[in-house]
């Protein structure tokens, strides 16, 4: 929302700069984006070369089709000579002049004096889009006549305006005007608030406003009020100019009057033709299933019954409290106006907004709750412009009301405000703050809440917050007591940050991956009912799918070395309400199979859990390349899912840290030393190694503390289809030396399980 | 001092040739350890030192011959002596001729120290778990433990019970990414508040971190799935105070100890009051710059008090116990500290990129 400054100062009297009241507001009140120097720049005497002009002389310029040659009366005895391109002007307009010299907005450097197709031009006759004050170039701006030639144009215009560009929070909709605005400016700087109180235009002639609520749940409050004898046509400038540093768009003077009143008060308006409603009338209703209405920006919509329509009995005529109908727009032709000043329950609105993508000025303050009491002040602001800007003659009245929401009475603590804050309030500061703000306070406490706030402060905490908010800047920095704590990270907690760090260690790159994918393995991967796109339509069960995507990144990037891991969430459906969150750990790497058997057997060192893969298949791994581990699995990645030889893996967290026990303990391994042996056996190819070493290590009992796999050879010495393992074991004992005699008969032991349980055959080493 | 019953005899001969008969009874042991003593001198390196060793002091060295045929008590003396004093000879020669070798050879194996050598690699952690490390680690130290909440939520839990009310945009499937009507892709870490409240009793000091979902069109500031930090305090006596004196001590851990903090009203269906923090621009110190949008602050994150109604799900007495809460992106932290324009890269993973960090 725009505040132009100059309208804000016409309803609270102070003497801070707009730059005091923008950080004021941004600390207690709500979000400044910025403040905006709109117009002429106010450098030097630059503002001093701007003034009123009576055009005394305008023909066409004796050499220029297409200009006219004016004598202007600038207030000085000669008569000022300006060339000017406009012609929507004739003797005795008052008109807005810049002098040479003068700086506009949309000129690189000063006006000078110049010789148009022959004629000294001194100056020119002023569009609005000239200086900012509008976006309209067809002509130039019309004064009111009566203004005396030589005034300062900044005495007539906003000339140099700054505005207020303010966002505030979806709970303070009456900041959503310049009377709340004003009314925080005042409170917080302790200025007097004065918002217009214009007479109500007395009606002479009473007519009947047909007006029927059908929905008072929707609707709770319906001022129609009708005008006749309306002239439709622009607005003048000061308005066209308000509203144009406010951001909107002028259109006609009834129009601009239901918008600026909106902007005043912040209760929308609507202007409806009265002639093309059927017989005057206004239902309002919910729409008929299948009903159509064409909105004011030419699209039909298609409504369903829970959508809330102002009608005439016959027909929707407007969206309400969205867009009015384009069929019953005011228009040039339009001379009778009903004038809608209404109050709309903000849920249903909301719920057809988003529905139907539309949102307007309007829509936006109505879906956060406006203050019903407002709809009365908004009739009486927007019924004086209207006969004093459009010659409009009131002619009926009507106020349809639900009963309107009590005022809340909350009853404040004092010392409970200092109790939550953690500075000591003084009560008679906290109950002045409230009353600036519009709160009744009693002597005991008892504080009634302004009507525009009913909906947000209604709690004794909502009211410590209003005090709250004005204290901030004075707030000290504490810490609390923190009597009983206890900061320490869980044990799965410790195990992930040891995971990150060994991978990162081992030379892999930590990846953050979606969590959702286009598609997922698991046949009943949760699907979202409405997915943001496609690519992102499954909560997945697999990290795999997104380092692959990370690694392919990286070569197109043609980056070396590409290691990549994620430790994250999976989910899986789990037959309750919600998923099974699992933590996994992924990895990809350039250096196949070999590199992701080296960073899986670091994962599993790195907690004592020894790594015992088996083969396994898996569709997205090489066929020949694939391995199981309980947690997971690890292998080559197909080729056809990402071209090259990369080396995969996924682990499931808790299930690779279940075996750990919690604490490990001590062995003696120094008092009595190991013995080692090496031993080399001929096995057929297809013999693994994993089932060599699990046959060595049953064969000896626990004294063969470890059997390695060191070495495999193929070649012609052990003969096609063989291949020589090569094992180192190590005996040991916590409670004596393994002599070599000892170590020998147990090495014979190995070797003979080996022959009896593979066909392996002793090779001299 | 021992005399040898020979006279003293010089000789120029080849060190090598032996002077004695073996089968001499007697012989001049002050020759034979004057010859001795000029070939360790002579040695020039490791390999002759060795050969001198074995010349004079071997099995069949004369000296050797000697001491085993030697049959009285003085001449057994004075050979042991002159092999003491010719073994200790040899040693410190071979000593002194290996420390020389040493020297050489380290002296040639001299290599191009500003070669690097290839074979080191090291990875990175993500910046985001840098960042998160960073604020579980402030926060640890501050006595708080970290919880890791859920990230698919009950409608109950992420917004009912968060006191969202029933037209709060976030309720919207507009904004918010639903699997039915009843559980949602969590919209903010606050879920794990409520959760950690209902698990346990006051005191409760907790961090939480993690992914958050919202239906947002990614672009440079955007993206649907982020990271919030989400903190939550409840105690006897809590104050609005000690929350902005803890975001003041993590803002300038996080941005650097000369920072200075700022606290605006803002509004959080959980919170009341609520806060919105803003910490001095660390680029232009309050100058005012295109980082900070030339304001000279930086808007971080919402915090404020727990709202009652929080308290009432729970089952807390809000006039015994208060608290405070605050959660915000940690990708915003990232992109201001680290100054880059477009979170987009938080997720593409390409190393050249994560290797800056
Ligand atoms: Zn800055």
């Amino acid at each position: 929302m725009r505040a132009p400054f100059s309208w804000l100062r016409e309803y609270v009297t102070t003497s801070a700069s707009a730059h005091e009241i923008a950080r004021r507001l941004s600390v207690s009140a709500l979000e400044v984006d910025r403040v905006i120097e709109a117009g002429v720049a106010d450098v030097g005497d630059n503002l001093g070369r701007f003034v009123v002009g009576r055009v005394l002389a305008a023909d066409k310029h004796p050499n220029a089709d297409k200009l006219q040659l004016c004598q202007v009366d600038v207030g000085n005895p000669d008569p000022q000579q300006i060339v000017c391109g406009a012609w929507n002007f004739g003797v005795g307009a008052t008109v807005a002049v810049g002098l040479p010299g003068a700086r506009l907005p949309v000129l690189p450097g000063p006006l000078e004096e110049r010789e148009l197709r022959g004629q000294v031009s001194r100056g020119m006759i002023l569009a609005e889009d000239e200086v900012g004050l509008g976006a309209d170039h067809a002509g130039i701006m019309l004064l009111p006549d009566g203004i005396e030639p030589g005034t300062p144009l900044a005495d007539v215009l906003p000339l140099h305006e700054q505005v207020l560009d303010v966002t505030p929070t979806m709970n303070r909709v009456d900041l959503l005007s310049m009377v709340g605005l004003a009314r925080e400016v005042a409170a917080l700087a302790g200025d007097e608030l004065h918002p217009p109180d214009p007479e109500d235009p007395p009606i002479r002639r009473p007519e009947i406003v047909d007006v029927v609520v059908d929905d008072p749940v929707g609707c709770p409050r319906y001022i129609g009020r009708v005008f006749r004898d309306v002239a439709v046509g622009p607005s003048p400038q000061w308005l066209r100019s308000r509203l144009h540093l406010a951001g909107m768009r002028s259109i006609s003077n009834v129009v601009d009057i239901t918008n600026y009143v909106m902007h005043t008060w912040g209760s929308p308006l609507h202007a409806f033709d009265r002639r093309l409603l059927a017989g005057g009338r206004i239902v309002v209703r919910r729409a008929h299933a299948g009903e159509t209405l064409r909105t004011l920006d030419g699209t039909m919509r298609t409504l369903l019954p829970s959508d809330l329509m102002i009608t005439d009995g016959e027909r929707s005529v407007a969206l309400a409290a969205i867009m009015g109908g384009l069929e019953s727009e005011v228009s040039e032709e339009t001379t009778e106006v009903l004038l809608e000043a209404a109050n709309f329950e903000p849920i249903g609105i909301l719920r057809t907004s988003e529905r139907l993508a539309l949102r307007t000025d309007g829509s936006n303050r109505w879906e956060k709750g406006v203050d019903p009491h407002l709809a009365e002040p908004a009739a009486v602001l927007a019924s004086r412009l209207l006969v004093d800007l459009a010659g409009a003659e009131p002619v009926g009245a009507t106020d349809v009301q639900a009963r309107l929401p009590e005022r809340p009475v909350i009853t404040l603590r004092p010392e409970r405000t200092s109790r939550v804050v953690g500075l000591d309030v003084d009560a008679d500061e906290q109950r002045v703050t409230l009353e600036r703000l519009g709160f009744d306070v009693d002597p005991g406490w008892e504080v009634t809440v302004p009507t525009w706030r009913a909906r947000d402060v209604t709690r004794e905490i909502d009211l410590v917050e209003e005090v709250a908010r004005l204290v901030l800047d004075r707030l000290p920095h504490t810490m609390p007591l923190r009597r009983a704590v206890a900061g320490h990270l869980t044990a799965a907690q410790r195990s992930r940050r040891l995971i990150e760090d060994v991978l990162v260690g081992a030379g892999f790159s930590e990846a953050y991956t979606w969590s959702l994918t286009p598609t997922d393995p698991h046949g009943e991967a949760i699907r979202l009912p409405d997915p943001m796109s496609g690519d992102h339509a499954v909560l997945r069960t697999t990290l795999l799918h997104g380092l692959v995507d990370a690694a392919r990144v990286n070569v197109d990037a043609a980056n070396e070395q590409v290691a990549l891991f994620e430790l994250a969430r999976v989910y899986f459906p789990s037959g309750v309400q919600l998923p099974d969150e699992r933590w996994r750990v992924g990895g990809i790497a350039e250096g196949g199979y070999e590199a992701a058997r080296a960073a899986v057997e670091a994962v599993h060192d790195a907690f004592h859990v020894p790594l015992e893969p088996h083969r396994a298949v898996r569709s997205f791994l090489h066929p020949g390349k694939a391995a199981a581990v309980p947690s997971g699995w690890l292998g080559e990645l197909h080729p056809m899912l990402l071209e090259g030889s990369w080396g995969v893996f996924e682990l499931d967290v808790d299930t690779l840290v279940a075996p750990v026990p919690e604490r490990i303990l001590y062995e003696d391994v120094i008092t009595y030393p190991a013995n080692r042996q090496d031993i080399a056996v001929v096995v057929d190819d297809d013999v693994e190694a994993g089932a060599l070493v699990a046959t060595a290590l049953g064969a000896c009992g626990t004294v063969l503390r470890e059997a390695r796999v060191f070495d495999v050879y193929h070649g012609d010495q052990v003969g096609a289809g063989r291949k020589s393992v090569a094992v180192h074991l190590v005996f040991r004992s916590p409670e004596r030396t393994i002599g070599d005699d000892e170590a020998n008969a147990l090495r014979e032991r190995v070797v003979a399980a080996l022959a009896d349980r593979h066909g392996a055959e002793l090779r001299a080493l | 001092m021992v005399r040898a019953a020979v006279p003293d005899s010089k000789s120029d001969t080849d060190v090598l040739t032996p002077r004695f008969s073996v089968r001499s009874r007697t012989m001049d042991v002050q020759a034979l350890q004057a010859d001795a003593l000029a070939a360790v001198a002579a040695a020039s390196s490791v390999e002759e030192i060795d050969a001198v060793r074995v010349e004079y002091l071997g099995r069949k060295s004369a000296l050797k011959l000697a001491l085993r045929e030697v049959r009285d008590r003085e001449t057994g003396m004075a050979l042991n002596a002159a092999r003491l004093a010719l073994e200790e000879a040899v040693e410190a020669r071979a000593a002194e001729l290996a420390r020389a070798e040493l020297d050489r050879r380290l002296t040639e194996e001299r290599v191009d120290v500003t070669l690097p050598v290839g074979t080191y690699r090291r990875g990175h952690l993500h910046l985001i778990t840098q960042i998160r490390r960073e604020v579980e680690d402030t926060f640890l130290g501050l006595g708080y433990r970290v919880v890791d909440g859920r990230e698919v939520e009950t409608t109950r839990y992420n917004f009912d019970a968060l006191n969202f009310p029933p037209g709060h945009p976030a309720r919207s499937p507009l904004h918010s990414l639903f699997l039915d009507d009843e559980r949602v892709l969590r919209t903010e870490t606050s879920p794990s508040q409520i959760r950690a409240m209902e698990a346990e009793q006051p005191p409760i000091y907790v961090v939480s971190l993690g992914r958050v979902y919202r239906r947002d069109t990614p672009d440079a500031t955007h993206s649907p799935i982020f990271h919030q930090v989400e903190g939550l305090a409840v105690d006897e006596g809590i104050t609005l105070a000690d929350l902005t004196g803890t975001l003041d001590f993590l803002f300038r851990s996080l941005f650097g100890g000369e920072r200075r903090t700022e606290f605006r009203t803002h509004y959080f269906p959980f919170t009341e009051p609520s806060i919105e923090a803003y910490v001095s621009c660390h680029v232009c110190d309050g100058d005012g710059c295109p980082v900070c949008r030339h304001s000279g602050w930086i808007e971080v994150g919402g915090a404020g008090m727990v709202d009652p109604a929080l308290f009432e799900f729970v089952g807390y007495d809000p006039e015994r116990y208060s608290g405070f809460a605050f959660g915000w992106g940690l990708e915003r932290i990232a992109m201001l500290r680290h100054e880059f324009p477009d979170l987009r890269e938080l997720w593409r993973n390409d190393l050249r990129f994560t290797r800056q960090f």
